[in-house]
């Protein structure tokens, strides 16, 4: 009898016990962040931030989506979302045409776009400024690509007229290795790394390793970042701020340790690499990282310690298997800074004058201090 | 002579249920428009989202005053009726030799159908790759994809030809050219004007997909820039243009079977 009353007991506990945890779950409030192109580890931070409880610590229960960027805006300037990443260069668009969105966090601290070009196979490509009169490929005139074009182009003291853009989707790597272009616009921080990777395999014809320009090196473009619609801010500011320092928490781990970063996205990414002697590296170099990061270490020791794991995976594994991984560390050099998430009015100001010389805005040139604000982002970290 | 009148009010009667039919699609389009603006009017659904008509209308005006609309409609029709007429004819062609060597159809089938049953968008990439960025890419999207209909339709219909009027034509000694002239073309043409009339709607599909994946310019280009600059009245401008140059086409080769088909219609009269 006694044995049926202990195992009743701890019945009824479990049952308790799930049932609390049941009830904490059922607390998160549901949420979704749209995000662009596909499930990709450049997403790393937003799978950090779901693995490793940084939004459920704010209340939120994540859900990720993926869409074309000037839908994401859409919906959440509708309230069909609250949350999106998009390019900064979108946000002033959309707020030109109504759309009452505000950026609230720069995920993205350099402008992602470059130009890829070569000088070794005779063309002398060592510049922008070279560009004059060649073929560039570009994935269409329209977007982030198009926008940092028209900014570098402007840098070097060239006008679109000068060069022969050709729209080529986005095949970069292709066009580039075929040489149907001289030159492409390109993500800095993942279609070098495919053409070298290329050109390494001999698959790349006589191309050899090219030469990136940096967007950010000729201009300083507000880049990718949180947004919401300002009906939401108003009404939720408190839940905003919960949301943006997920964010930052998540992107600032992502930063600090990328191996669990890699880890944290290998349930979210099918297509990225997963031998177990991979898996096995960076889980142990991130258990190392984590002893490291109690000493707390600052940015320029934590940046070293990345291009060490760098150097020290690239002994161990092929260029294939860590081909996502260097996309990963590529990215954080973009994304990391002082003080994750603040946005400068100058690099608002130089996106829109940017895009006020490609005609796309009216008369009108809006707000700036209305499209952005740094309100959640200084308070911790400033 | 006196008339009929139980006879003229038949006839009224036909002639009424006649334009009643043939107004019917402006009535559909018209109520259409009228809930469109009656929605807009009502704000039950975003602008951001649905723009009023009004503001569609000042969009297409202004692409058509400077030149754009026309500009990329001709882009794209380009490459439609180059890729209709390469798809189609191959499909044709490859059509008839297969209905008259059922062996090909077995050699032939596994490609035909691992080609249909994939989407296209699925591999317009490759096209862009494997035929450049230019409109070659984009031509060969749209032959691709209204190859299929006009490859079935001629198998069917050369197929269907009586068996009874090929042992006639064989006793009156007609040779293959007089008997595909004679009997096989007119036998099948009904058959195959209708794949002709599916392919001329997938055509626009074909294009725009091509377009989309990459383009400098056509109406698929037009939908990807003013998507981008959050031009939505000019999205919707360019996508009922597409839809009028279907219906246009559709139109067209509906006519064209009318024509061609009158023979079948007076003897079955």
């Amino acid at each position: 009898m006694f044995v049926i009353i202990r195992r009743l007991s701890v019945i009824m506990f479990c049952a308790l016990l799930g049932g609390l945890v049941a009830g904490a779950q059922d607390d998160l409030a549901d949420e979704r962040i749209l995000l662009t192109f596909i499930p990709n580890i450049q997403f790393a931070p937003f799978y950090v931030g779901i693995e490793n409880g940084y939004f459920s610590d704010a209340g939120y229960d994540i859900t990720l989506e993926h869409l074309h960027e000037p839908d994401v805006l859409d919906l959440v300037a509708v309230g069909q979302a609250n949350y999106g990443i998009v390019s900064g260069e979108q946000v002033i668009l959309a707020r030109s045409r109504d759309r009452d969105v505000v950026y609230v966090f720069e995920w993205f601290q350099q402008y992602p776009v470059g130009i890829v070009a070569t000088g070794h196979n005779g063309l002398g490509l060592y510049d922008i400024g070279d560009l004059r009169g060649r073929r560039v490929g570009i994935p269409g005139r329209f977007g982030a690509s198009y926008t940092g074009l028209t900014a570098m182009l402007h840098g070097a003291g060239l006008a679109e007229g000068d060069i022969e853009l050709v729209e080529i989707g986005f095949n970069a790597p292709e066009a580039f290795c075929l040489q149907t272009v001289d030159a492409a616009v390109v993500y800095v921080n993942n279609e070098p790394l495919q053409i070298i990777n290329r050109s390494l395999a001999g698959q790349c014809g006589d191309i050899g390793i090219p030469d990136v320009f940096p967007a950010s090196d000729y201009a300083d473009l507000v880049s990718n970042g949180l947004i919401v619609s300002r009906s939401h801010l108003n009404d939720n500011p408190g839940r905003v701020a919960l949301m943006v320092g997920a964010l930052r928490d998540a992107l600032r781990f992502a930063i600090d340790n990328p191996a669990a970063a890699y880890l944290a996205s290998l349930p979210h990414v099918d297509a990225l690499p997963r031998e177990s002697e991979l898996v096995a590296a960076l889980t142990e170099a991130a258990a190392r990282q984590g002893d490291f990061l109690y000493a707390i270490p600052g940015r320029d020791e934590v940046a070293a310690g990345r291009e060490a794991l760098r150097s020290r995976l690239r002994q161990q594994f092929d260029n294939e298997t860590l081909a996502q991984m260097e996309v990963l560390l590529n990215s954080i050099e973009l994304w990391d800074a002082e003080v994750l998430g603040y946005s400068d009015l100058a690099s608002w100001e130089t996106m829109r004058d940017t895009l006020a010389r490609m005609d796309l805005l009216g008369d009108d040139l809006g707000d700036l201090n209305a499209a952005f604000t740094n309100e959640f982002v200084a308070v911790d970290d400033a | 002579m006196q008339s009929n009148p139980d006879h003229d009010n038949y006839r009224s009667a036909q002639k009424r249920k006649l334009a009643l039919r043939r107004l019917s699609p402006l009535m559909t389009i018209l109520f259409l428009l009228l809930l469109w603006q009656w929605l807009s009017d009502r704000e039950l659904v975003s602008p951001i989202l649905v723009p009023p008509p009004a503001d569609v209308y000042a969009a297409f005006a202004a692409a058509l005053d400077d030149g754009s609309l026309v500009k990329h409609t001709l882009v794209t029709l380009g490459e439609m009726l180059y890729g209709l007429l390469l798809g189609v004819a191959i499909g044709l062609v490859l059509g008839y030799a297969i209905a008259k060597a059922p062996l090909l159809e077995y050699i032939l089938s596994p490609i035909i159908v691992a080609f249909q049953s994939t989407p296209i968008v699925a591999y317009a990439p490759l096209l862009i790759i494997w035929f450049g960025t230019g409109p070659t890419s984009k031509i060969v999207t749209t032959a691709v994809i209204v190859f299929f209909p006009s490859l079935v339709n001629a198998i069917v219909g050369i197929r269907s030809v009586s068996p009874r009027l090929r042992d006639l034509m064989t006793s009156l000694n007609a040779g293959p050219w007089r008997a595909f002239r004679l009997l096989e073309l007119p036998s099948a043409l009904p058959v195959i004007l209708a794949g002709l009339k599916t392919s001329t709607t997938l055509a626009v599909i074909g294009a725009v997909v091509g377009e989309f994946v990459s383009a400098g310019s056509g109406l698929g280009y037009l939908v990807t820039t003013a998507r981008y600059q959050f031009d939505t009245p000019l999205v919707i401008v360019s996508v009922l243009t597409m839809t009028a140059i279907a219906l246009s086409l559709y139109s067209l080769v509906a006519y064209v079977e009318w024509r061609s088909l009158a023979w079948q219609r007076r003897s079955a009269a």
